[in-house]
């Protein structure tokens, strides 16, 4: 069998695969990069070709989606570049290129988040005298619980002087790169095993990166463990659905599947079932309530960069599996199921809105935020009609960089030598900071989904979506939570220009180019998007799955 | 009567030529505010002069394009320029526009042209206050805010304009942020402007879900495609829009509270343009109000109660700023009266609208510079005699005051009688009660306005033998008592040294001034402004069974007016006039110094039950959300009774919850598959 | 597909046995023996997979599972060292028996579920070809993407476990044991003692200072008799440093835990 022959039974398509192999190629050699270079160039290396990967991958999912080229499942059956793929691909890597940035920044935190010896660090600042990072976490308030890192200068011992800048883990780029490839492929996978594999690559580098913040390695690495066990416990769930449906069907493959559900009559229990234990596993990522548990303390715990990254593009990529996985291998029995889902949207804009307002730390908000926008979403996902899936595209595209902006504007509100999680540290922000306090104002009003920013479009494409296809009860329950939700979105808003900032209050840091680049180009796209969104609902409406 | 309506709606053009540009008129202005508000500091020192340039030269490109539009045939001059498709999904599409039509390019003038002149007045102004920048972006912003306002061409751009004059307006009362009593006016505007945005905001939303669109044209022409009650429901929620930012009643209380802000902003923004806001709703929404006669009815009810009431607190008050503000109320209120009427008032309103930006505007500065040479003292008790000492200021407010007061063939003359007349039509009851309210109205009118010219300009000047007021300043007095200043030692005699104001300040009150005397003549004789609106408004409507005969209402209104100013004289200019506020007085008397309890009753009606419904929610919220929440875990997890142990931080509590949602699933599923 | 009586007979034998491992593993105090019901597990399961004519699949689950990788396992149990036991003591209330009644009524529902389905003819069927040559085929070619992206998954493991266990510090000077001591008797704490590990609310985890249950309790086991007098004097400073208000509803409740874990087995 020649190598010609042997992709061609496979249906290897390089011009379909391109963004994906180029993004896993990327991170392997990314890899080697790390053990290759002298560790005072790594950073600076890894930052240039991560972002040179992904801008070009970004590139090749241009080409591809403008070059006319049709709809293929590739790889036998494995995959499926069709065009809302190509859409979630490039909303990935769009959303990749202000993660990696903000990633890789030093500028807010001295050494960046991601430092790899925070204790040399702080001696060496010590010593120098250009103020102090030793904690002082044993004497905080211990319900403040954010950044608490336990780092106790130590007096007299002899070190290096500080002739380099302070290492950081550089791991973190080829983490980011293999998490982005799982993205790439989960969302674009056409089998549930592939899914699951995929799956499980996005998932286990975010794993390691949340427990990266060594500065409060505790806080972080409890973080990661949470994650990590929860997960394990969510995939679990999925492979034992994917066990019952193969059971079903014979085949793993989504359109198999559809095929099986409209043939000759089987257990229609095991197909429910299966598809029960499929959705538990894929909610899980989307932090859909009541899967969302893990959503809090992660945001929480995990290094801001990291949150910003796993609350964008996760989403991303979930959402994009689930829609894949209701249009192509239940859409023909959706009026079956759907019943039951709605309660799950519903229970998760509940969730995410109650439990949101009585939130006092600004990442745990976002989080039950994202619990309740997770449930609009879902709306979307639930109207199986070619406006449902363009409207739930956008809605993805626009959340993704609204959140990444928040992110990255909560990490320059600073107190002592940690993020000023809690919302006190807000109050009179407009004062110490204008564009800064507008820009996060700016924000706050498009996840409230004011008109003019991109929030509203997407809430109106997804609620007129939901509305054409008979979910007015949803459609209405998502009305009075985003309007519930407004509430705290404003109260954040008001504490910042109506309130005296306090003496002792956080500081606002100046943010280097990296995460500057980053915030803008989200609050620029939350804008552009809000004025202009008829392109971007052009483009994700511009065709529907192929399974 | 629709048939009959639609048919008269002119035809809509694409703009062409000079209009195509007309997004210049907004971006102008918009530029200066950007530039001010993003260039910091490095701007201080010419900001002003920009802004100044910027509106100037949006007010020459309005004259522009007024006579590129008085060039065109009548049927031609309402002109459409789509800027931008917000979005476009299915049926549904929101896009932004302007339009170029008579009515439109009306209000560009007089916002521009008046604008202009407040700027230049601003830069002597504000001569010497630190923020100056600041305010003059503020002032931009509002220009801008304002244009997006009056050229729109749908209730949505109208909105986005709606709100961009409700926050400028909001930033400048609260200008003087040391000032307490400025953060609570502010507050309070912010905050009753909310009633009124809600009432607009749901107007237009039942416009979009009924009509699928919210851009004039298609409204106007498909809006006899809803039923009754829904063209009345969206008369009187835009009515409440109006209500809130033109100061109506029962909205009316935040206007003079307003008056907190620089001098300048209260000519402009809340007396010549953006309180007028609401009659040029009203106005625009004409084909709407045309198929109620209830809107209509609520319309000119709003309008004559909210004139009286300004008439009647205005006789009341002791500080020169609250007096010209509720004369405005009292003013708007005529112009509101006159819309309510239909086609027979339109053009009237909007003909008093004009000649009294013109001569608010400049009565209003000519407060503002009596106040500049008198150390910022408000009270008129403590002026007097002021006539030496500044006769521009002295000359100019005269001429102002003559005008509003309807003196013959001064601008007031001939505009308020047009309201008087078209009120005095209709069936009898409603000819008598409108129109006499209006009559009566002329009158108190007549007498504020003289108290306030005799107690000012005339008499003994009584700020030459005042006593040093009573530290510590006690600000329970302040609903009570004109606003005073809390320095000790401000109020002695020393610190007054009245002088006429700089030329770039008299300057724009001399061309008011000029306006205030021949405006009225210019735009109503010969049906001048009646017959430019019409492509906008329709023709303009006799009035038919006046109540009075049309030709004897002139009379009327001057005797009356005679009168009012009479007793004024007999009442005020004869006898001294007490430095102290007299505080034993006539119940009336103190019902007008309380707002006529309007602040009480606001108090009772709507802040009491805010109190309540935020403490009842505050209570469900600790009781109702709090317990659920506590509920649900106690039931799912089995935790502890202590608060919100959903999220306990335990991950093994965590999987429970996961567990106990996949359960449910799974089982609703297969209860659902397998019937 | 029919079933014969041997295969039969052999399902019956070692389906219980899988189970019963399966429980064992969950439900022993020792990590060792967790292992070892663990291959008692697969060993079985193995057995299996030759019965249904898998031979190759059985095998290999043999060498390579109960073989290799579960004699890692008991490799890195025994080095880490077998009394490091996890604390039982269940602080949640209701959170066990919430959690049987869940667990139970989920695998009710699932049991439920396939049972319903036996009977109606499955689907699933074996691949064509050889025995090896069928997983060959499916590997290579049917599945080749999975089977590619979980090398990706193998290197994240391995770049991760080194990121994670590489101290870092390989640069700074070894502190001998004098700077040490020297070091403790100068230290923060201003007396003898140790100081808490890095990035937790603790103070201290000397003898002195009772270890905290993870609801915020004082351990009763933790008390030292000897030195009774100082543990109750701090034992109000303790309570109250490490119970948070009832408004944090973060994450630190578990760092008590893990503090009063870490003193427990100091003490």
């Amino acid at each position: 069998m020649g190598s010609q022959s042997f992709s061609d039974a496979l249906g290897v398509d390089y011009g379909a695969l391109a963004p994906l192999l180029i993004v896993l190629g990327g991170a392997c050699v990314s890899v080697l990069l790390e053990a290759v270079l002298p560790r005072v160039r790594r950073r600076s290396v890894q930052l240039v070709f991560s972002l040179a990967v992904v801008v070009v991958a970004l590139a090749a999912v241009i080409i591809r989606a403008t070059s006319g080229a049709g709809d293929v499942v590739v790889l036998a059956g494995s995959l499926s570049v069709d065009a809302p793929g190509l859409f979630l691909w490039g909303t990935l890597l769009a959303l990749a290129v202000p993660s990696v940035l903000m990633l890789a920044d030093r500028s807010v935190e001295p050494g960046g988040v991601f430092v790899a010896d925070p204790e040399a660090l702080a001696e060496a600042q010590e010593r120098v005298g250009a103020g102090s990072l030793r904690s002082t976490s044993s004497g905080l308030p211990s319900g403040t619980g954010t950044d608490t890192h336990g780092v106790v200068g130590r007096r007299g011992g002899a070190g290096p002087e500080p002739t380099t800048p302070p290492e950081m883990h550089t791991e973190i780029f080829p983490f980011v790169l293999f998490a982005l490839g799982g993205m790439l492929a989960f969302s674009a996978a056409n089998d549930l095993l592939t899914m699951f594999v995929a799956l499980e690559v996005l998932s286990l580098p975010l794993y390691l990166l949340c427990g990266l913040a060594r500065r409060r390695r505790l806080l972080s690495q409890e973080a990661a463990v949470k994650y990590f066990l929860l997960g394990a416990f969510a995939s679990a769930f999925f492979l034992y659905g994917v066990a019952l449906l193969y059971g079903y069907a014979g085949s793993v493959r989504l359109a198999d599947i559809a095929a099986s559900a409209a043939g000759p009559l089987r257990s229609d229990a095991l197909l429910f079932a299966g598809l029960a234990l499929l959705v538990v596993g894929l909610m899980f990522k989307a932090s859909v309530g009541p899967f969302h548990t893990w959503t809090p303390d992660v945001y929480q715990g995990a290094p801001t960069p990291v949150t910003a990254f796993m609350a964008a593009c996760t989403k991303v990529a979930a959402f994009g599996a689930i829609l894949r996985v209701f249009t192509v291998a239940f859409g023909t029995t959706a009026l079956e199921w759907r019943g039951v889902l709605w309660a799950v949207a519903i229970a998760s804009m509940v969730i995410g809105t109650v439990l949101g307002i009585t939130q006092t730390d600004l990442k745990r908000m976002v989080a039950y935020s994202s619990v309740a926008h997770a449930g609009f979403i879902l709306i979307g996902c639930l109207a199986i009609t070619p406006a449902g899936l363009s409207g739930t595209l956008f809605y993805l595209l626009a959340y993704g960089f609204t959140t990444i902006a928040i992110l990255g504007l909560v990490s320059l509100v600073r107190s002592g030598d940690g993020e000023a999680g809690h919302l006190s540290g807000y109050a009179g922000l407009a004062q110490r900071s204008p564009v800064v306090a507008a820009a996060l104002s700016f924000c706050l009003l498009a996840l409230a989904g004011v008109p003019l920013t991109s929030g509203f479009t997407a809430k109106f494409a997804v609620f007129s979506a939901g509305l054409a296809d008979g979910m007015a009860p949803l459609v209405i329950v998502g009305l009075v939570c985003s309007a519930i939700a407004a509430f705290f979105y404003l109260r954040v808003i008001v504490l910042m220009y109506f309130s005296d900032p306090a003496p002792d209050g956080p500081t606002v840091s100046l943010p280097g180019p990296m995460t500057t680049v980053a915030i803008t180009l989200g609050v620029a796209v939350t804008l552009l998007l809000g004025v202009l969104p008829t392109a971007a609902l052009e483009w994700a409406g511009a065709g529907t799955f192929l399974g | 009567m629709s048939s009959e309506l639609l048919s008269q709606l002119p035809p809509v053009a694409p703009a062409s030529g000079a209009g195509s540009a007309a997004w210049i008129l907004v971006a102008l202005p918009a530029l200066g505010a950007a530039v001010l508000f993003l260039g910091g500091r490095r701007t201080d020192r010419w900001g002003h002069l920009l802004g100044t340039a910027t509106v100037l030269l949006s007010f020459v490109y309005g004259v522009v394009l007024f006579f590129s539009a008085l060039a065109l045939p009548g049927e031609e001059r309402v002109r459409d320029l789509p800027l931008y498709e917000w979005f476009a999904s299915g049926s549904l599409s929101v896009e932004f526009g302007l339009r170029l039509d008579p009515l439109s390019l009306t209000f560009v003038l007089l916002i521009t042209g008046v604008g202009s002149l407040i700027h230049i007045y601003s830069v002597g102004y504000m001569a010497h206050d630190e923020n100056r920048r600041k305010f003059f972006a503020m002032l931009n912003l509002f220009v801008a805010s304002m244009l997006v306002l009056v050229l729109g061409n749908g209730f949505l751009t109208l909105y986005l304009g709606w709100e961009g004059v409700g926050l400028a307006s909001y930033l400048l009362i609260g200008f003087y942020v040391q000032r307490p009593l400025a953060a609570s006016a502010a507050k309070k505007a912010f905050l009753m402007n909310r009633v009124g945005d809600v009432g607009l905001a749901l107007a237009i939303f039942i416009l979009f879900a009924q009509l699928g669109t919210t851009q004039y044209t298609e409204v106007f022409a498909r809006i006899g495609e809803l039923s009754p009650g829904a063209v009345t429901a969206v008369a009187l929620l835009l009515l409440l829009g109006a209500c809130g930012k033109s100061g109506q009643f029962p909205l009316q209380a935040w206007l003079p509270d307003a008056m907190e802000g620089p001098t300048p902003v209260s000519a402009l923004i809340h007396a010549a343009t953006m309180v007028t806001a609401g009659v040029y709703l009203v106005a625009r929404s004409h084909p709407i109000y045309d198929l109620t006669p209830t809107g209509q009815l609520v319309v000119t009810i709003v309008g004559a109660v909210t004139l009286l009431i300004g008439a009647i607190v205005g006789c009341a008050y002791d500080d020169i700023k609250k007096v010209l503000a509720y004369s405005t109320v009292s003013q708007i209120g005529y112009m509101m009266l006159a819309v309510g009427l239909g086609p027979i008032g339109y053009a009237a309103g909007l003909a008093h609208l004009l000649t009294h930006g013109f001569f608010k505007a400049g009565l209003f500065l000519g407060a503002g510079s009596v106040m500049h040479g008198m150390a910022d003292e408000t009270d008129m008790r403590r002026f007097g005699g002021l006539w030496r000492h500044m006769p521009i200021t002295f000359a100019t407010f005269t001429l102002g005051y003559l005008a509003l007061i309807g003196f013959p063939f001064l601008s007031g003359f001939y505009s308020k009688d047009l309201i008087i007349e078209a009120a005095l039509g209709g069936s009898p009851v409603r000819g008598w009660l409108l129109g006499g309210a209006a009559l009566l109205a002329a009158g108190l009118t007549s007498f504020y306005m003289t108290r306030l010219m005799l107690m000012t300009f005339f008499g003994p000047e009584r700020w030459r033998s005042l006593t040093p007021r009573s530290a510590p300043w006690d600000p329970s007095l302040e609903s009570e008592a004109a606003p005073q200043h809390p320095e000790p030692g401000h109020g002695s005699p020393e610190h007054y040294h009245p002088h006429e104001s700089p030329p770039s300040m008299t300057v724009p009150m001399i061309v008011l001034a000029i306006g205030s005397v021949g405006a009225g003549a210019f735009l109503v004789i010969g049906e001048r402004l009646g017959g430019w609106l019409e492509p906008s408004i329709g023709p303009v409507r006799e009035v038919e069974e006046a109540v009075i005969p049309t030709g004897l209402v002139p009379g009327i209104a001057s005797v009356l007016m005679l009168l009012g100013a009479g007793i004024a004289y007999l009442t005020v200019g004869r006898r001294p006039v007490p430095v102290e506020r007299p505080q034993r007085v006539s119940l009336p008397v103190r019902a007008a110094r309380a707002d006529l309890y309007a602040n009480t009753i606001n108090e009772k009606a709507i802040a009491r039950p805010g109190i309540w419904l935020s403490r009842a929610l505050v209570y469900v919220d600790n009781r109702g959300v709090d317990g659920a929440v506590n509920g649900t875990a106690a039931l799912l997890g089995g935790a502890s009774g202590r608060a919100r142990r959903t999220q306990t931080g335990f991950v093994r509590s965590y999987a429970l919850t996961m567990l106990g949602g996949s359960l449910v699933l799974v089982a609703a599923l297969l209860a659902v598959a397998l019937p | 597909m029919t079933t014969t009586i041997g295969e039969a007979i052999g399902f019956w034998i070692l389906g219980p046995v899988a189970l019963a491992g399966g429980l064992g593993m969950v439900f022993s105090r020792n990590a060792v023996h967790s292992a070892l019901w663990l291959v008692l597990t697969m060993l079985s399961l193995g057995v299996i997979y030759m019965l249904q004519a898998a031979p190759f699949l059985g095998f290999t689950q043999i060498i390579v599972y109960t073989g290799a990788i579960m004699m890692l396992f008991v490799f890195v149990l025994m080095m880490v060292g077998r009394d490091a036991s996890d604390s039982v003591v269940e602080v949640l209330r209701g959170q066990r028996v919430a959690a049987a009644v869940l667990g139970i009524g989920l695998a009710g529902l699932m049991i439920g579920a396939v049972a319903q389905s036996v009977g109606v003819p499955l689907a699933a069927g074996a691949p064509s070809g050889s025995n090896v040559g069928g997983l060959g085929l499916l590997v290579f070619q049917r599945y080749l993407l999975a089977f590619e992206l979980t090398s990706a998954l193998i290197i994240t493991g391995a770049v991760g476990a080194m990121v994670y266990t590489f101290a870092g510090r390989a640069k700074s000077k070894a502190i001998t044991q004098k700077e040490r001591v020297a070091e403790r008797l100068r230290g923060p704490l201003e007396k003898f003692g140790s100081r808490s590990g890095p990035g937790v609310f603790a103070t201290a985890d000397s003898v002195a200072t009772p270890a905290l249950l993870p609801d915020g309790s004082v351990a009763p086991e933790s008390l030292s008799a000897i030195i009774e007098a100082t543990a109750r004097e701090r034992l109000g400073h303790a309570t109250e440093l490490s119970r948070p208000g009832d408004e944090h509803d973060t994450a630190a409740h578990s760092h008590h835990a893990e503090r009063g874990e870490i003193q427990g087995s100091q003490t």
